[in-house]
């Protein structure tokens, strides 16, 4: 196990050091930078490459990448071209919010799928297996935007039971304003919650299948015990992944939720950041970003790994097969 | 492993409830709470530029750095055609112009302070106009420095400050009073508690999402009615109706033609739209290193073939002005007398066959970075491929357009804007010298009479053979509920006069 755990602690590092090349190189590429878009259309030559100089665009990229990479290790991710705000203040302040919004939608993500799930799956082919299936499909065929604008008009503009947009008064967090969370949480969930069931549901429906159950059905065990004591964990695996997956996506990915209730997360800054040509946003958020998906995919991996029976130390088989 | 999502599912159902009842206080609250004892508070919504807003103004590239920076510090003046000077003073007395057009007078009010109590000097006032070259500010706050001569400006006494002009120019004064705001000399940097002497004051600034304003009771003006303005930073403008209309903003600014169309049949909201000068000139630039543009008749025809009217009605539902092909509408020297161009596509037809180009190719880049220029460009595109120009549409995605400023310079034909801004001393020179001789006559000679001729007749000669199709000026449109009155528009709406009734 601890062997494991190192392999892929090693390859997420270097992967993390590919990236990190990756997302610089391809950041320089673009064509244009933030001195075209900064200097505004009414700018002189001269002005245009007095900001070119400030923002150090005149260096060579690979100097600057190496320059980068070293403050980036200290903590340093430099300044921001638009306003010239530090990148990692930024940071700290967006990406406490995107954890909160993230992280109460994969936790509803999560509970939902797995019910939906096992309801499906272990009734495989059956009525309320059809409609799951169909809701399913359903939500997954929506896009974003019209689940969003949906929980709009219903929630907020008929029913006026929730706030459109989120407004946090200054030095707040968005852990003091729950009502605030509600929308785009759900928005999040929804827009989830079709893959993840599907998910879910083939993974029971093939450990259903399996000589254990069987074994277990035979003994007599049915319904909700069977699901939760036999069917859940020998399913629970490629489950976790497969949510681990989808917390990765959603960090930096759930811009269109942000946008649209206007929360203050790491997605909306991205993009901003992209459309003005912010290299050192760009960079330092798709850092951050990158560092923890390798984080979460990593950790989903190992208890992946501890749940999976087959990788399990033989130490620990030979302790099971002990037990009565 | 198998209670884990029992739970994750717990943990969920309490934060769902705790939700539920948050929202119940919260309501209950925020409704009543903004009422009558704390006093008039203006929540109004700007789109804000993320986390990147600053209270540096001069290096902040979104509207919604201006409109704070001109609440919290006191403009010289705003420009204002019903004035005789062209401009209403802030801060200033007085702008006098020496008769050869070489010195400026500036003069402070009397007994002005900021809120560190010190007085507003000439100095102060002699940094501020500095400020934009010494912090190195976005080049649309350095208008000032261009034209005049600030290294020798001289403190004639303790609020009066003579300012050399680097050439002769009249039309100093729009220059001076366009966006020039007064801060304390020394002053480098800004955070809420740097020393102000506008209007409001800084309680709370979270760049991207809230900056709280707090009255100034020490304020010189006597029209300020509100104490305490909401600045809300909401990136979409779907996000910004949706919050005027479930009551979290009593304001908005940046309406889309559309929503403007539908807030306005809205009961309990009011749309409105700047008014020129403050509209921004939408511009189609041929370039001139492009073959068939150098020919005059090509020129003609591709203006003769837009049909603006059709635009000003379904681009912008009727919220805009019709272009003339001359920028500057509204500003005292814009040639009213100059011909309407009309839509004529039969000769437009003719004039291209004339010079040889009949079915030429040609391409139009465009992208979202004004209201409606996108759709004006798909609708010129149109225009064109009735006259038989095979015209096509390359629209680029939002902020792609001027990011590479050389190769947007190359493109042969390219959508642009400019915000507003007078004709004379924003005009570039390079493109035709005969406008560039005239337009330096229209900012320096002695006599009013001789300057404006030179100026209308530049415009003649842009609107006879220019290279730019100024199809519409656009306003900014800003929604607010009824009970909003006294949103000015300059620039960029100011909230300074606002009052709100109470229910």
């Amino acid at each position: 196990m601890i062997r494991f755990g190192l392999t892929r602690g090693v390859t997420a590092a270097a992967m993390m050091l590919l990236l990190s090349a990756v997302l610089f190189f391809s950041t320089e590429a673009l064509p244009g930078d933030a001195a075209g878009v900064v200097a505004g259309a009414d700018a002189t030559e001269s002005e245009r490459a007095e900001i070119r100089k400030r923002l150090g665009l005149d260096e060579p990229a690979v100097a600057r990448y190496v320059t980068w990479l070293g403050d980036a290790l200290t903590g340093d991710l430099g300044r921001s071209s638009a306003a010239g705000r530090p990148v990692a203040e930024v940071l700290a302040s967006r990406f406490g919010n995107s954890v909160v919004l993230v992280g109460l939608a994969v936790a509803g993500i999560a509970v939902l799928a797995t019910t939906f799930g096992l309801v499906a799956g272990l009734r495989a082919g059956r009525l309320g297996d059809r409609l799951l299936s169909s809701m399913t499909v359903t939500l997954i065929a929506l896009p974003e935007f019209l689940l969003a604008t949906g929980l709009v008009v219903a929630l907020a503009h008929q029913g006026g039971m929730f706030p459109a947009v989120s407004i946090f008064p200054p030095g707040d967090s968005p852990w003091q304003h729950p009502d605030m969370l509600v929308l785009p949480v759900t928005g999040l969930v929804l827009g989830g919650l079709g893959v993840a069931t599907r998910l879910v549901r083939a993974a029971v429906v093939s450990v259903a299948e399996s000589p254990a159950i069987e074994q277990a059905r035979l003994d007599g065990e049915s319904g909700v015990r069977l699901a939760w004591s036999y069917v859940l964990p020998a399913a629970a695996a490629p489950g976790i992944q497969g949510l681990a997956v989808m917390a990765a996506g959603l960090l930096g990915g759930s811009l269109v939720v942000e946008t649209l209730f206007n929360y203050p997360g790491v997605g909306s800054e991205l993009a901003r950041a992209v459309t003005y040509r912010d290299a050192a946003m760009v960079q330092g958020l798709g850092l951050a970003l990158a560092g923890s998906a390798l984080l979460i995919l990593f950790v989903g991996d190992l208890l992946a790994g501890l749940l999976n029976v087959r990788s399990r130390p033989a130490s620990w088989r030979r302790a099971e097969r002990g037990a009565p | 492993m198998s209670n884990l999502p029992r739970r994750a599912f717990l943990g969920f159902g309490a934060l769902t409830a705790a939700g539920v009842s948050g929202l119940l206080t919260a309501c209950s609250s925020s409704s009543d709470g903004g009422g009558d004892d704390a006093g008039a508070t203006l929540r109004a919504a700007f789109a804000g530029g993320g986390s990147s807003e600053t209270l540096n103004y001069f290096v902040g590239p979104t509207a919604l750095d201006f409109v704070r920076a001109r609440l919290v510090h006191a403009p010289l003046g705003a420009i204002d055609a019903g004035q005789p000077d062209g401009v209403s003073y802030g801060i200033l007395e007085s702008i006098e112009i020496s008769d050869d057009l070489t010195s400026y007078i500036l003069r402070l009010r009397d007994s002005v302070t900021f809120t560190d109590g010190s007085p507003v000097t000439a100095s102060d006032l002699l940094h501020s106009l500095r400020a934009p070259d010494e912090l190195e500010g976005l080049p649309f706050t350095r208008l000032v420095g261009r034209s005049f001569d600030l290294a020798s400006a001289r403190k004639l006494d303790r609020r009066t400050l003579r300012l050399p002009t680097a050439q002769p120019i009249a039309d100093g004064r729009l220059l001076l009073c366009q966006s020039m705001l007064v801060i304390k000399d020394g002053t480098t940097e800004f955070t809420p508690k740097t020393p102000s002497c506008g209007p409001f004051v800084i309680e709370a600034f979270e760049p991207g999402q809230q900056t709280v304003l707090r009255r100034n009771p020490d304020y010189f003006g006597d029209d300020v009615n509100l104490d305490e303005i909401h600045l809300l930073s909401i990136g979409d403008a779907e996000a910004r109706v949706n919050a005027l209309r479930e009551g979290q903003a009593d304001f908005v600014s940046g309406v889309s033609p559309f929503n403007a169309r539908d807030l306005a049949k809205t009961r309990g909201l009011t749309v409105r739209a700047g008014e020129p000068p403050y509209v921004s000139n939408l511009r189609f630039e041929m370039n001139l290193s492009h073959a068939p543009f150098k020919d005059e008749r090509v020129r003609r025809a591709f203006r003769l073939a837009v049909d603006r009217q059709a635009i000003v009605d379904t681009v912008y539902f009727g919220r805009a002005e019709i272009g003339n092909d001359v920028p500057a509408l509204g500003f005292p020297s814009y040639d009213t007398g100059l011909e309407q161009r009309s839509y004529d596509p039969d000769e437009a037809k003719a004039l291209l066959r004339e010079a040889g180009h009949e079915g030429m190719s040609i391409e139009l880049t465009a992208g979202p970075e004004l209201t409606g220029m996108v759709e004006t460009a798909t609708l010129i595109v149109e225009n064109l491929r009735a006259i038989g120009v095979k015209a096509s549409l390359n629209e680029l995605p939002a902020g792609q357009l001027f990011a590479d400023y050389e190769a947007y310079q190359r493109l042969p034909f390219a959508a642009g804007y400019n915000p507003s801004a007078p004709f004379e001393a924003n005009h570039t020179p390079g493109t035709f010298p005969d406008v560039d001789k005239l337009v330096a006559t229209a900012r320096s000679a002695p006599a009013e009479s001789d300057r404006e001729a030179a100026s209308h007749k530049a415009q003649g000669l842009l609107w006879e053979k220019g290279n730019e199709i100024i199809p519409v000026f656009v306003p900014t449109v800003d929604a607010h509920t009824d009970k909003v009155s006294g949103v000015r528009s300059l620039q960029f709406p100011d909230l300074s006069a606002v009052e709100l009734a109470s229910a």
